[in-house]
């Protein structure tokens, strides 16, 4: 009695560590120390094309105008078909402040093989245009991507030719385009959440040339990238991810030569049912787009642009049938 | 843009302004053997891309049967 007594008054000791705790490792409070940094196993970092990838995807949904159907019929694992209708306005570049809209209709015919090492998508219109993209994995490393817009007018035509080749922790690009255009890029890993990268280009036929830097810092939650070059363009983005279902993303794009200012602000919902982008910009704005699930390999897609400022609006839907 | 599909054409032309007479006239045939390549390539591509595709992709395990191309089903 006496001894439980002076338990009870002197402080409970700590609880010992009781069933399957016992089983597991201690659990190391990884919070506190911070995790040593392998610098020479540095991870990959995103291509040099893809390093706004967050914020174009939320910021920059296929807006579109008219009735848009698309079927995708597939006849093996990697080969599938697809046709395509579209009926509605396209937008035609104009010199005024005044959009100027051509109503358009056409179907497309498109045939894609999609292998691991070698992919071959084509995709041709009604009034002959063909729109080609190769990749073709030639090594582990290097890989080849060519992208082709043919037309049957002459000289309309253009086509890219792309080397890519990825490193432990770098990935170089060399392009060939058409109208001797010349371009190279680098991007390299400078820390498990930093890479840096640059890019040069030459336009021969027009004599011109460019260079430009790029940084992108991504953590789970966040991407932040910020791109500036001798064009006069800085391009800077910013990218939260809220929770597993909603991230919200925000752009700013300064173009020198014409004083140009634009900065966007975006969220992405990414629900079971559907996927739900919106988002509003400074030059008076708003876009909307859905894709809701009905059932199983349809999709129903619903688009809308409204632009204030030039009194110009835009709705659109459609319906996506195949994968 | 406006776009060419005379690319190869420019990298011969530079060739051509340093050699002789002779190497100028002879880059100048290689210049335009390497348009009327370009050219028929563009033709051949333009209307063999998407056969291509086809008969890659019919050639793939498992072979699709040659009705699947055409029914919607």
């Amino acid at each position: 009695m006496g001894s439980s007594v002076s338990h009870a008054a002197a402080p409970p000791p700590p609880p010992t560590a009781v069933g399957l705790a016992v089983a597991l490792p201690p659990k190391q409070d990884e919070k506190a120390e911070p995790k040593n940094v392998d610098w020479l196993n540095l991870p990959c970092p995103v291509p040099f094309e893809e390093i706004q990838r967050e914020a174009l995807m939320s910021l920059k949904p296929e807006l579109f105008e008219g009735l848009k159907f698309d079927f995708t019929k597939g006849l093996n694992q990697r080969f599938s078909l697809s046709h395509s209708i579209f009926m509605g306005s396209m937008e035609v570049p104009s010199q005024s402040s005044d959009t100027f809209k051509v109503p358009t209709a056409h179907y497309e015919f498109g045939a894609n093989f999609l292998d691991p090492k070698l992919m071959l998508v084509g995709r041709v219109l009604t009034d002959g245009r063909l729109n080609a993209r190769v990749k073709c994995d030639l090594t582990d490393n290097l890989t080849l991507k060519i992208n082709a817009q043919l037309t049957n007018e002459p000289h309309f035509s253009q086509g890219m030719f792309n080397f890519d080749y990825k490193g432990t922790d770098y990935r170089t690009q060399f392009q060939i385009g058409n109208n001797a255009f010349y371009g190279a890029n680098y991007i390299q890993s400078i820390s498990p959440h930093l890479s840096l990268g640059t890019e040069i280009f030459w336009l021969g036929h027009q004599r011109k040339s460019g260079i430009g830097f790029a940084a992108r810092y991504n953590t789970d939650k966040i991407v932040v990238t910020g791109q500036v070059a001798s064009t006069g363009i800085v391009a800077l983005s910013y990218v939260q991810k809220v929770s597993e279902k909603v991230s919200l993303a925000s752009d700013f794009m300064y173009n020198h030569l014409t004083q140009d200012a634009t900065s966007s602000f975006g969220y992405d919902y990414i629900l079971r049912q559907c996927r739900l982008r919106g988002k509003l910009d400074s030059n008076g704005v708003v876009a909307a787009f859905l894709e809701e699930r009905l059932n199983m390999g349809v999709n129903f897609i619903l688009s809308a642009e409204v632009d204030h400022r030039k009194k110009d609006y835009k709705f659109g839907f459609g319906l996506t049938v195949g994968e | 843009m406006a776009a060419k599909t005379s690319l190869k054409g420019k990298g011969k032309a530079g060739k051509g302004s340093k050699g002789s007479e002779e190497g100028s006239s002879a880059a100048k045939c290689v210049k335009e053997w390497s348009t009327w390549a370009m050219k028929k390539a563009k033709v051949i591509t333009h209307y063999g891309f998407i056969p291509l595709i086809i008969v890659i992709g019919m050639n793939s395990e498992p072979k699709p049967q040659l009705y699947q191309l055409l029914s919607p089903v």
